[in-house]
């Protein structure tokens, strides 16, 4: 097994038909995305040998639109963070898109680091049923591709109503059928002037070339306030830490999962279990979400207000705008170091804000560079405006291609 | 000091929907263990539940049967805990978000009356699977069955209006009438689908405060609920008066021994908003529906039992108190009968017929239109009280004509006065001392001969006409 892969598709499909939109596409998936079959522990030793007995509703459509899943990935235990995350490693080794969970901007960071594309849908946009997820109120499946019109072809599969995911709101589709070339120029831009503190010298050069491209394109940059954006990173670590530790909670190590030999009664083989499957900072997460539920569980009540707020505040923001506009990683933060709960969350402040409005939101390579390092251009939009955003997106890496 | 007792009752009602809250199991906790089972009840990772229209309808129904305010919004949490019952961590319940709330039953006052004992609200919440200990061979082990995971329940909570043993027994079987009507729940506690838990504090007589309560569960009958209270009522009387303090915590049941024991310290998870089931918003429309759905509940029956065919209140209450017989009574006293005589033969004749069957009226052979011309046969005096009740039993069985029965069965009452005549005759001639016995002035002789009399006509006999001619004949 490469290093790279923790299970690779060993069945020859039967060569979709030319018809097929995905034909030929070949995709890697992360191991908590349900293939029926397929071994997926979600990078944990809590799922060691669970096997999944229905495809995630993503893989039922990526079949069924021809597409090649040639494996799944390594990935950072329940998908908290990029620690050993390898899937878009695979998009120059076998891979042209990687279909990875976004909980706080992992889709975004790991193709800004490695010079791809990354995009996080609107939440509601794509089916959960079959993503074994850790925090479901802020998860879901982002694309990580080379270029921008495979990740738009994936969405077009992938996005719309399941009605086995009733969390999914009734709303129209998204239509993303006329993406790209549906972009009609000019468009206002904001950089949110809070989220500038976050950044060094270097990276402001970085961005302020980013912003560069995008006037070069007709974008007319401004400068708004977001009162509320330092307490996004609070909110995100209060509220996902509840969901986490309910989503874990179902880990017993009984009918799947490493099991300990300790322990003389039901009680201790589930508190040996745990203790030896868990990892950090997973398991450091976890313990923080237990303490808001039985010890402080007011801290979280605020916290969900306070992201209530948060979400309104974006949507006012965005109603005088089209699109806001963040650097998508921080050089000195390297989520995949990243140890400890606080480091993971150091090393994505800049796309969090999304996770918790549930706005979609793009990582466009090659234009926010100073000095020879990328930070990644990030842009967000409104929910479900994620075709406008791409297409905004695709005519600012077209003018990246033209130089 | 004379002490009162201040009783809160928890209730857990199953619903009897045809599948699970979730999924679209079948909701049969009973059938072959882990039969009715799916990803989502499971609790298998990757799935996600997604309520029941059934079973949020059937809900609603029990919930308006109890007179409750069925709420604009409600919403599940999930009830952390860990226990290998619920794999998953946590039960899925309506915590902050109850789908109804403010009720009411009345119940009959013990010194006569009425009394209103009010619910505070009603959540709905997923059962959790049920273990089955096997502790027999080398290593006792513990075997999970998930039939029981994810079947709908309502949890009704009343408020502590509650004083007595007799009213809480009371208002279990209000609660029970009321949801067994709607045809939501079957409500049997010997049979699980419903379980009740006593939350009993007590306090001096007249005043106010609620004191520490104590939680009492584990009672498998409506008998059973009573006796646990009044016994924890003596129990914590007697830990005041030696001056004990009351403590917080739960006890169980013991039916064998008949008292209460404590159990170890209970656990109280928290309850988290679930992020993945979607928001309850009921509208007008679809509450007009679910209105519509609720049949003539028992006291409104009642009342029209009352004034329509002129029962007196306590036949009424009898006549509405279960839902098939109330339907059966009606159907039987439009066909042209006494609806006191009605009502008679269905008390005293068929419900003790049907609980000795262990049947509902449905499950018999018995119809609303045979009955009533079995019981006009009666009236006109074709067949007496002991023939009708010989050809009630059979109408249970088949389907056959009363009519047909009766002739067959030769059931025809005798009034052919020669032939009563023989039979006196006979009874006479062998019985002269009693007969001695009855002109000296022992009345009872009368009846002893009678009996003997009936006997002799195989029951047959028009019972009114024979006792004239034999009282004529001893006099
Ligand atoms: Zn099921």
């Amino acid at each position: 097994m490469s290093g790279i892969y923790t299970y690779k598709n060993v069945l020859t499909d039967a060569p979709a038909g030319a018809a097929s939109p995905l034909a030929g596409v070949r995709v890697v998936v992360q191991p908590n995305i349900s293939v029926r079959g397929w071994p997926c522990d979600a990078g944990s030793k809590a799922l060691e040998g669970f096997v999944p007995l229905q495809d995630a509703e993503v893989v039922t459509r990526l079949k069924s639109a021809g597409a090649l899943l040639v494996g799944s990935s390594r990935m950072a235990e329940l998908g908290f963070g990029l620690t050993g995350e390898t899937s878009v490693r695979s998009l120059g080794e076998g891979a042209d898109v990687a279909a990875m969970t976004d909980t706080m901007g992992e889709a975004r960071v790991a193709s800004a680091t490695e010079g791809f594309f990354g995009f996080k849908p609107s939440f509601g946009l794509v089916s959960r049923f079959g993503l074994i997820g850790l925090v479901p109120s802020m998860e879901c499946t982002g694309v990580a591709g080379r270029d921008l019109n495979s990740i738009i072809d994936i969405m077009t599969t992938i996005a719309g109503k399941d009605p086995n995911d009733p969390s999914m709101p009734d709303e129209p589709p998204v239509d993303f059928t006329s993406t790209p070339q549906g972009f009609e120029g000019p468009f206002r831009a904001g950089i949110v002037k809070e989220s500038l503190d976050l950044l060094n010298e270097t990276e402001a050069h970085a961005f302020k070339a980013g912003l560069a491209r995008m006037e070069a394109i007709g974008a007319a940059i401004e400068e708004v306030s977001l009162p509320g954006y330092s307490l996004f990173r609070a909110v995100h670590n209060t509220v996902a830490a509840v969901e986490a530790s309910s989503s874990a909670g179902k880990y017993d190590s009984v009918r799947f999962g490493h099991r300990s030999p300790q322990g003389r009664n039901w009680n201790e083989m589930y508190l040996a279990s745990r203790g030896e499957s868990f990892r950090l900072p997973v398991k450091a997460f976890l313990f923080q979400g237990a303490f808001f539920q039985f010890e402080d569980y007011g801290a979280f009540e605020d916290a969900c207000r306070i992201r209530n707020r948060l979400v309104r505040e974006t949507t006012d923001v965005l109603g005088a705008v089209d699109f806001l506009v963040f650097p998508t990683r921080r050089m000195e933060h390297d989520a995949w170091a990243a140890g400890s709960v606080r480091a993971v969350y150091e090393s994505f402040m800049l796309t969090l804000p999304a996770n918790v409005t549930g706005s979609p939101a793009v990582q466009v390579p090659g234009c926010a560079v100073h000095d020879g390092v990328d930070i990644g251009l990030q842009i967000m939009g409104r929910r479900r405006d994620d075709a406008r955003l791409l297409s905004a997106a695709s005519a600012i890496a077209s003018s990246v291609l033209r130089g | 000091m004379k002490y009162e007792a201040v009783i809160g009752l928890e209730i857990h009602v199953q619903l009897n929907s045809a599948t699970k809250l979730f999924c679209d199991c079948p909701n049969r906790p009973g059938d072959e263990p882990n039969r009715n089972t799916c990803p989502v009840c499971l609790w298998l990772p990757g799935n996600l539940p997604h309520l029941s229209r059934e079973a949020l309808e059937k809900a609603t129904v029990a919930c308006l049967a109890l007179n409750c305010t069925i709420q604009p919004v409600s919403a599940f949490d999930q009830k952390v805990y860990y226990y290998p019952d619920l794999p998953k961590g946590f039960q899925l319940s309506q915590h902050h978000l109850p789908l109804s709330r403010n009720g009411w039953v009345d119940i009959a006052a013990e010194k006569g009356g009425m009394k209103r004992l009010r619910i505070h609200h009603i959540h709905m919440e997923e059962d959790v699977a049920k273990l089955v200990h096997e502790t027999e061979g080398k290593t006792p082990i513990s075997l999970v069955d998930f039939n029981r995971a994810g079947t709908p329940l309502i949890e009704i909570v009343s408020e502590p209006d509650i004083r007595s043993p007799y009213e809480a027994m009371e208002y279990i079987k209000a609660l029970r009438t009321q949801l067994r009507y709607t045809g939501t729940a079957e409500c049997s506690m010997e049979q699980g689908t419903m379980r009740v838990d006593a939350n009993i504090s007590i306090r001096p007589e007249g005043t106010s405060e609620f004191n520490t309560k104590v939680e009492v569960k584990n009672m498998n009958s409506i008998r059973n609920v009573g006796d646990a209270i009044a016994y924890e009522i003596t129990r914590q009387t007697e830990c005041l008066e030696k001056g004990e303090a009351i403590i917080l915590h739960t006890r169980l049941w013991d039916p064998d021994k008949r008292v209460t024991t404590a159990m170890r310290g209970k656990f109280a998870g928290p309850c988290v908003p679930d992020p993945s089931v979607a928001k309850i918003r009921v509208t007008e429309d679809w509450l007009k529906r679910m209105q519509e759905r609720l049949p003539e509940m028992p006291a409104k029956k009642a009342e029209r039992f009352v004034t329509e065919y002129g029962l007196t209140p306590d036949e009424a209450l009898a006549m509405s108190l279960d839902r098939d017989i109330s339907e059966f009574f009606e159907d039987t006293a439009k066909r042209g009968l006494s609806p006191h005589k009605v009502t008679n033969w269905i008390t005293t004749h068929l419900a003790p017929m049907l609980k000795d069957r262990n049947q509902t009226i449905e499950e018999t052979a018995l119809t609303a239109e045979r009955f009533a011309r079995l019981l006009a046969m009666l009236e006109k005096g074709v067949i007496n009280a002991h023939g009708a009740r010989e050809i009630l039993l059979k109408l249970l069985e088949s389907n056959e004509s009363p009519e047909d029965l009766v002739e067959k069965g030769q059931f025809r009452q005798v009034s052919d006065t020669s032939e009563l005549e023989g039979i006196i005759d006979g009874i006479i001639a062998d019985h002269s001392a009693d007969v001695e016995d009855f002109r000296k002035g022992n009345e009872k002789v009368v009846g002893f001969l009678m009996g003997l009399a009936m006997k002799a006509s195989k029951g047959k006999a028009n019972p009114k006409l024979l006792r004239e001619m034999l009282v004529k004949r001893l006099g």
